[in-house]
């Protein structure tokens, strides 16, 4: 599981790799957390090279979302592949955060 | 027996049956038997993905919450390649516990309300075509493996 990080107009912009599973959570957790919500900024996170999301995954995802609206702050999702995107339905976390195809609709859910 | 240590237990033309060790690291071990045995290529890439999630929430749920950390026990799956389903079953000796009879909490209208955790019973429920659990108090086989929790999970093809 590789993340790689960059801001962009003052959003966090997350690139996820590999697979959200229980091994890859506990990969990338720590770094995913401490890059996002200290920050104090919105964030969007790229899960274009995302190949698998399991309900820790979408724990992490939603715990940090929660962690940024404290704030004030949105997190949006863009780029899921078609079985990530099952996923995030499925579990219902596209009714809590914003899940977009591009990275331009991302930045846009949370610049607003 | 290693993390890694998947141990094949009888495999042929439509059924695999292996056991997994209480480890968090089997789990991408046992995912690599499991498609060493079903044909993802003619499955579908939704059909493999939902097998995947399934295989690992109710593995990771397992070892999680079923055994005490270090306890040596082990998971036995048997996948079946039928006609219409996958069929994946998952036995254990570790704590009598029915995945299926949790209610599903109602889901959270504002990231505020969301409680953490919990999600991934209900996930394997809402990906299967059907579910059954089995508490089979320590039924003993014949080749000595000790079964308290039986549950079977179907997948549908598509």
């Amino acid at each position: 599981m590789d993340l790689t990080s960059s801001e962009i107009d003052g959003i966090t912009n997350v690139a996820l790799a590999g697979r959200l599973d229980t091994e890859g959570v506990g990969a990338v957790e720590l770094a995913f957390t401490a890059t996002i919500v200290p920050a104090r900024l919105p964030a969007v996170i790229d899960l274009g090279a995302v190949s698998f999301i399991g309900s820790l995954g979408v724990r992490l995802i939603i715990g940090t979302a929660r962690a940024l609206a404290t704030k004030g702050n949105k997190l949006a999702l863009y780029g899921a592949g078609e079985a990530v995107a099952e996923i995030i339905e499925t579990t219902g976390l596209d009714e809590l955060v914003p899940v977009v195809a591009t990275q331009a609709e991302a930045l846009a859910a949370v610049g607003g | 027996m290693a993390a890694d240590d998947v141990r094949a237990i009888r495999i042929d033309a439509v059924t695999a049956v292996f056991t997994l060790p209480n480890d968090i690291a089997a789990i991408e071990a046992g995912r690599r038997a499991l498609f060493d045995f079903l044909d993802a290529g003619s499955l579908g890439g939704r059909v493999v993905n939902r097998i995947e999630v399934v295989f690992e929430e109710v593995v990771s749920n397992i070892v999680r919450h079923g055994f005490a950390a270090g306890s040596g026990q082990s998971i036995r799956v048997t996948a079946t390649a039928g006609r219409d389903r996958i069929v994946l079953r998952f036995e254990d000796d570790g704590i009598a516990f029915d995945p299926l009879a949790a209610v599903p909490r109602p889901a959270a209208a504002t990231l505020a309300e969301t409680v953490l955790g919990g999600l991934g019973l209900p996930l394997v429920r809402k990906l299967a075509a059907a579910t059954y659990h089995d508490r089979r108090d320590d039924a003993v086989e014949p080749d000595g493996f000790r079964v308290v929790n039986d549950l079977t999970v179907a997948i549908a093809r598509e």
